[in-house]
């Protein structure tokens, strides 16, 4: 019998990121997705399947907090994990509002992603 | 007695205290007392003009009263009421026949003209070569001698002759004197030393100051070429050497700089200018200016160490600024090292290991680690102290480079960017650096220009294009709060700034940098929203960076050949 893997979408706008991250999270036994940006997320038939959201902060147009701000106003809770770039930006991230579970930043380590995983089902 | 004097013995009397160098009107008192001796009954007195003619400037005699000579001097000549006026404007002698009916100016008692127990009996002008008139030699009869009623009138155009030669001789050595002073202190006050050099002959006459400047002992004489070339600096002794062989060969200017190397080993800069020009005999004779440029030349070099500092201080300030997105542009492919080595390595644990996954994560662990070493590469280049070079760039390269390394942060800052770049634009000469410096530093202010801007897309367009009269021009325009139109005098000085974070020196700093590529940097405001920025530099080689490298063109020289202009000549007839 086969489970069907729980789904992980992956945003952010820089390709190595997009091409990397997905196969790590088919090791680690998630099924994955991957958009380059927020807009393209929104638009993808995959929101309500998705069980854990990897999120950029910093993209070029909708940022990671305003697809967050957007999903809280659509109704949609899923489990956030921010990453970044920009060790500044965890600061804005300080008071972390409701669905965020961990913000990771780059470069972060397979065994700091498999826990914010675990810990996001864990809240699901 | 008088009748045999000559003009040889009266000019003997005075030539004798001339060369002593006795004041002028020492000498003229004693004309006057020859005179005075010669022709018993008769006083004389040498009136001296001003420049204009007008009006006497010293009297001189020897048997007249001193408060009488005194009174003279300083007073009006009238042209047309006194006889001294009339012999000026006649330019001959005016004998007063009757000088009990014309006495000077006796009609006005106010100004007794002479003194008591004087008539004037004859005035008549001194006259230079040229006829200009230079004085008035005045001859009265004494009323206490009523039998002497003739004066000896073939003895006055013989004083007057001396008086003159006598007169004209101590201006013209006046006036060397003086401009003998005016030169030397003009000398002093420029550092500038003269020198003429007569190629035939290698005949060499130098000014005492620049033995002092060669530190030459003034008395080994003569000054050689080899005493020369003994002070000059080792490296320019060869453009020295060239130099002296172009002008050998008969250019008519010349313009050169070296150095010395004085005994004591410290340095000194010169710079010659030399003008030759042939004599009577046909020789050519160069005359020249010796400039001591060792100050200007510290202090161009003090300001372009300073101007790099101050460039490298501009830097720290953007490498402040930049250093999120240093963070941003380096971590990126670090995530994916990182990332990819761990899905390869969990790849290759299960059984049985998956090894084409491997290998496909491996090989975007190598792309991505060389992703990161090019933007070290290119953070290296920008912040590297070193002085400015000069190589043949394409300015839409450079360009594409800053836009790679900041579009990261201008895009966190909500900033779209837009390129248009000119194809086929020629290539420019310059440092690459410090051009890249510019424009980053103008992206970063427009960046912030538009950092408050949210009612409006914060747009910047960047754009190169070809310039008139064979420059490039690049223009950066934003859509940000723009400025006064009376603040853009100050936009460029330094520390000047409006923004609240930041040192302002960005702008003044680019400016220097862009005026040492012999370029123009300015901003203009937009029609609509914002301003522009641009700067525009020449194409192609040029002699430019100087300022900026404090790069010494020493040896250089600069002759025009009179051949040249002969030959143009030639040609034409």
């Amino acid at each position: 019998m086969t489970v069907k893997r729980p789904l992980v979408a992956v945003v952010d706008d820089d390709e190595s990121v997009r091409e990397s991250l997905p196969d790590l999270l088919r090791e680690l036994g998630y099924s994955a997705r991957a958009f380059s940006s927020a807009e393209e997320f929104l638009a993808s038939d995959c929101i309500g399947e998705t069980r854990c959201l990897i999120l950029d902060i910093a993209m070029p147009g909708m940022t990671g907090p305003d697809l967050q701000q957007e999903l809280t106003v659509r109704g949609q809770e899923i489990p956030i994990i921010f990453i970044t770039a920009q060790a500044d930006e965890t600061v804005h991230l300080r008071s972390l509002e409701q669905g965020t579970v961990a913000c990771l930043l780059k470069p972060f380590s397979d065994t700091a992603l498999f826990e914010a995983l675990n810990t996001a089902f864990r809240v699901s | 007695m008088w009748v045999g004097l000559g003009i040889a013995e009266i000019g003997r009397t005075v030539g004798g205290l001339i060369r002593q160098g006795s004041p002028l009107p020492v000498v003229l008192s004693a004309l006057c007392q020859l005179f005075d001796a010669t022709a018993k009954g008769f006083s004389s007195s040498v009136l001296l003009l001003d420049r204009t003619g007008a009006r006497v400037r010293s009297a001189a005699g020897s048997s007249l009263p001193a408060s009488y000579i005194k009174q003279l001097e300083g007073r009006r000549v009238s042209w047309s009421e006194t006889p001294s006026g009339a012999t000026i404007n006649a330019k001959k002698p005016v004998i007063v026949l009757d000088p009990v009916s014309v006495p000077l100016r006796k009609d006005q008692e106010a100004a007794p003209a002479t003194a008591p127990g004087l008539r004037l009996h004859e005035a008549s002008p001194i006259l230079s070569l040229t006829g200009e008139p230079l004085g008035i030699f005045a001859v009265y009869r004494r009323e206490s001698n009523p039998d002497v009623i003739h004066c000896p009138s073939a003895l006055i155009p013989k004083f007057t002759q001396v008086a003159s030669a006598a007169i004209e001789r101590m201006r013209s050595d006046e006036a060397l004197r003086r401009s003998a002073a005016l030169l030397e202190r003009t000398q002093q006050l420029s550092s500038t030393c003269c020198f003429s050099w007569h190629v035939e002959t290698d005949e060499i006459s130098w000014s005492k100051e620049l033995c002092q400047l060669f530190e030459l002992d003034p008395s080994d004489v003569p000054v050689t070429l080899e005493l020369i070339g003994a002070r000059i600096h080792s490296e320019d002794l060869a453009s020295f050497r060239e130099m002296i062989e172009r002008a050998r060969s008969g250019v008519s200017d010349f313009e050169f700089e070296h150095r010395l190397r004085l005994p004591d080993n410290s340095v000194k800069y010169l710079r010659i200018v030399a003008h030759g020009t042939r004599n009577q005999e046909g020789h050519l004779e160069y005359i020249g200016a010796v400039q001591d440029v060792t100050h200007r030349r510290h202090t161009e070099e003090a300001l372009a160490r300073l101007r790099a500092e101050l460039a490298q201080a501009a830097r720290v300030t953007s490498l402040g600024v930049l250093t999120a997105a240093i963070a941003h542009e380096v971590s990126q492919p670090l995530a994916g090292i990182v990332t990819n080595a761990s899905t390869c390595r969990r790849m290759l644990a299960i059984d049985p290991p998956d090894v084409e996954g491997a290998r496909e994560t491996t090989r975007r662990t190598i792309r991505d680690a060389e992703r990161a070493s090019e933007v070290i590469k290119r953070l290296r280049a920008l912040f590297c102290k070193k002085g400015a070079t000069s190589e043949s760039l394409d300015l839409n390269e450079v360009t594409r480079e800053v836009v790679a390394l900041s579009v990261s942060e201008l895009e966190r800052n909500k900033v779209i960017v837009r390129t248009e770049l000119a194809g086929e634009l020629p290539p420019v000469q310059g440092d690459r650096v410090q051009l890249q410096q510019v424009i980053l530093n103008l992206f970063l202010n427009a960046s912030d220009a538009m950092s408050g801007v949210d009612d409006r897309p914060r747009q910047l367009l960047i754009r190169t294009e070809r310039d008139e009269e064979d420059r490039v021009r690049l223009s950066v325009r934003d859509t940000g709060v723009g400025f006064e139109p009376q603040g853009v005098d100050r936009l460029f000085d330094a520390f000047y700034t409006t923004k609240s974070s930041g040192m302002g020196i960005g702008l003044s700093v680019s400016r220097s940098i862009i005026e040492s590529h012999k370029g123009r940097l300015w901003a203009t405001p937009n029609e609509g929203p914002g301003a522009t920025f641009s700067f525009s530099i020449p194409c192609g080689p040029q002699e430019a960076m100087a300022g900026a490298t404090g790069a010494r063109s020493l040896g250089a020289i600069r002759m025009s050949a009179v051949t040249n202009a002969e030959e143009r000549h030639g040609r034409s007839l």
